[in-house]
C-alpha cells in the first residue's frame, strides 16, 4: 500500500520526540520510501506518455483518479521524509546547543552498548556505521551546524549564548563534584575538582562543567 | 526597579533618566515582548545592542581590575557588579535564544520576503540563510537527490500544500494598555470592540494586538 512506509517513518519520528537519545537512523526505510516515490513518478510518466495530449480528465475518470492518487502519495512520502529528518536534525541541534559533539555521542552509544556484550568490539570505531545511530549525512550536518553555531556565538563572546537559560539568582552556588574534572582557574585562584568534594563557587565559572555532568548543583 | 517604571517609559519625556537605565528598560521590554509574541519582532535598530555589548565589556574589565584588590569594601562592590552583570547577560542571552528559536522554526517564512527579512539582524540573517542551506543540503544528500527533479524544492507554494510553514498569528497574547484607546478584535462569530483604559490588561489575538503594540498604545506582558 502506498504511504505505509512513510507512515512508519513518521511513527519513528514521533517516538524520537520523546526519547532522550537518538535511535538508529532508518537507512533502509528511507531508501524504500524514496524508491516508492521514484516508482510512482515513473508510473505516472508512463501513463501520461501513453495518453499523449488526448487526455481529458472528465471522460477518463479512472486514469485521472490514478494520477491524483499517485501524485498525492508522492507528496505525502516527501512530507514524511522531511518530517523524519527534521525531527532528527532538531534533536541534533539541541545536542549541539547543549555542548556535545559527535565524539561525545559515539561515546554514549558505546556505554549503552557495552553492558549487552554486543558493543565489546565497537571501541575505536567512533562515528562508524556500526556504532553510530547517525547516518553519515547527519554527522556531516552536525559538524557543520556546530561550526555555524560557533560562528554565531563568536558575535556574542561576552554573553555565552549557550549558557543557562534559568534566570540567575545567586552569584555563588554550592556544587558537588561527580567526576574528577581536574583543576580549573577562577578569579579566586585555582580549584582542584576531585570526586565527591564540595565547593562554593561562582556559577559562571562552572556552568559548562555542570552541563557536561561533571558537577552537580546543590540547592 | 519596578515593572511599572519600565512600562511607563514609552513617552520620550524620559530625558531625565540616564541612557544606561533607558537601555536596560528597552532591553527588558524587548525581551518580554519577544518571549510572548508568537512571531519574530523587529530587531532594535538604534544600536541598542552595540551599546549593551560595550557596557558589558567595560563591566567585565572593571571586574577584572577589581579582583586584584583584597579590600573587603571593594569585594562587596565586586559581588554587586558581578551579580548585575550576570543578570544583564541572562537578559541578552534569553532574548537572543528566543529569537533564534523562532527563526529556526520558521526559517523559510522569515527569509521569504524582504519585509520579513528586515526584522532579522545581519548576524541572524547570515545564520538563518546558512542554516537553511545546511538543512537543504542535508535533505538533498539524504533522500531528495533521488527524487524526480520537480519535487526537489523545499518551498513549493503551488498545489495542495504550502510548504512554507508560518507562525500562528492568531494565537493569544496578554497586553497591557499604556493609554486609553479603542480596542477592536475579531471573534469567531462576532467582532468585539471596547474602550480600553490605561493600565488594563487584556487577552487578545496577536493579529489584533499587533497594531496597538506597534503604535505604542499597548505592551506585551
Amino acid at each position: 500500500m502506498y504511504g505505509d512506509l512513510g507512515n512508519k517513518l513518521v511513527q519513528h519520528a514521533k517516538r524520537t520526540q520523546n526519547l532522550t537519545h537518538l535511535p538508529p537512523y532508518q537507512t533502509e526505510l528511507v531508501r524504500n520510501v524514496a524508491h516508492e516515490v521514484r516508482d510512482l513518478d515513473k508510473y505516472t510518466k508512463s501513463i501520461l506518455e501513453q495518453l499523449g495530449d488526448s487526455f481529458d480528465p472528465n471522460t477518463d475518470q479512472a486514469t485521472a483518479c490514478t494520477l491524483t492518487v499517485s501524485h498525492l502519495a508522492m507528496r505525502r512520502n516527501k512530507r514524511c521524509l522531511l518530517a523524519y529528518h527534521r525531527t532528527r536534525t532538531d534533536k541534533l541541534e539541541e545536542l549541539v546547543w547543549s555542548g556535545s559533539d559527535i565524539a561525545d555521542l559515539a561515546g554514549q552509544q558505546q556505554q549503552r552498548a557495552a553492558p549487552g556484550g554486543a558493543g565489546a568490539n565497537v571501541s575505536g570505531m567512533n562515528g562508524d556505521g556500526a556504532s553510530s545511530s547517525l547516518s553519515p549525512q547527519e554527522e556531516d550536518y552536525m559538524r557543520q551546524y556546530s561550526d555555524l553555531l560557533a560562528a554565531y556565538k563568536g558575535q556574542w563572546t561576552d554573553i555565552d549564548l549557550t549558557g543557562s537559560l534559568e534566570p540567575p539568582r545567586d552569584l555563588f552556588i554550592d556544587v558537588r563534584v561527580l567526576k574528577d574534572a581536574g583543576e580549573i582557574q577562577t578569579e579566586y585562584g585555582a580549584i582542584n575538582l576531585t570526586k565527591n568534594s564540595q565547593f562554593y563557587v561562582r556559577q559562571g565559572d562552572v556552568e559548562r562543567l555542570i552541563a557536561q555532568g561533571y558537577l552537580q548543583k546543590l540547592s | 526597579m519596578d515593572i511599572d517604571d519600565i512600562l511607563h517609559e514609552v513617552d520620550p519625556v524620559a530625558d531625565t533618566v540616564p541612557r544606561e537605565t533607558r537601555d536596560l528598560q528597552a532591553l527588558t521590554r524587548a525581551w518580554v515582548a519577544e518571549r510572548s509574541a508568537p512571531e519574530l519582532l523587529k530587531w532594535p535598530a538604534d544600536g541598542l545592542f552595540e551599546r549593551i555589548n560595550d557596557r558589558i565589556k567595560s563591566q567585565i574589565e572593571k571586574v577584572e581590575e577589581m579582583t586584584g584588590d583584597m579590600d573587603p569594601k571593594t569585594n562587596f562592590a565586586l559581588i554587586v557588579i558581578q551579580t548585575e552583570l550576570e543578570r544583564y547577560r541572562y537578559l541578552v542571552r534569553s532574548y537572543l535564544r528566543a529569537r533564534i528559536a523562532k527563526i529556526d522554526k520558521h526559517t523559510l517564512h522569515y527569509l521569504s520576503t524582504d519585509a520579513l527579512r528586515s526584522r532579522l539582524s545581519e548576524v541572524e540573517l547570515a545564520y538563518a540563510t546558512r542554516h537553511q542551506a545546511l538543512l537543504h543540503n542535508h535533505y538533498l544528500s539524504s533522500f531528495l537527490a533521488s527524487f524526480p527533479p520537480q519535487m526537489q524544492n523545499l518551498n513549493d507554494v503551488s498545489g495542495s500544500h504550502n510548504m512554507i510553514d508560518s507562525p500562528d498569528l492568531d494565537s493569544a497574547v496578554f497586553v497591557r494598555l499604556l493609554r486609553d484607546t479603542m480596542v477592536e478584535s475579531r471573534g469567531v462569530d462576532v467582532d468585539g470592540a471596547l474602550e480600553g483604559k490605561d493600565g488594563s490588561i487584556l487577552i487578545l489575538r496577536w493579529s489584533d494586538a499587533k497594531p496597538l503594540v506597534e503604535k505604542g498604545h499597548a505592551e506585551l506582558v
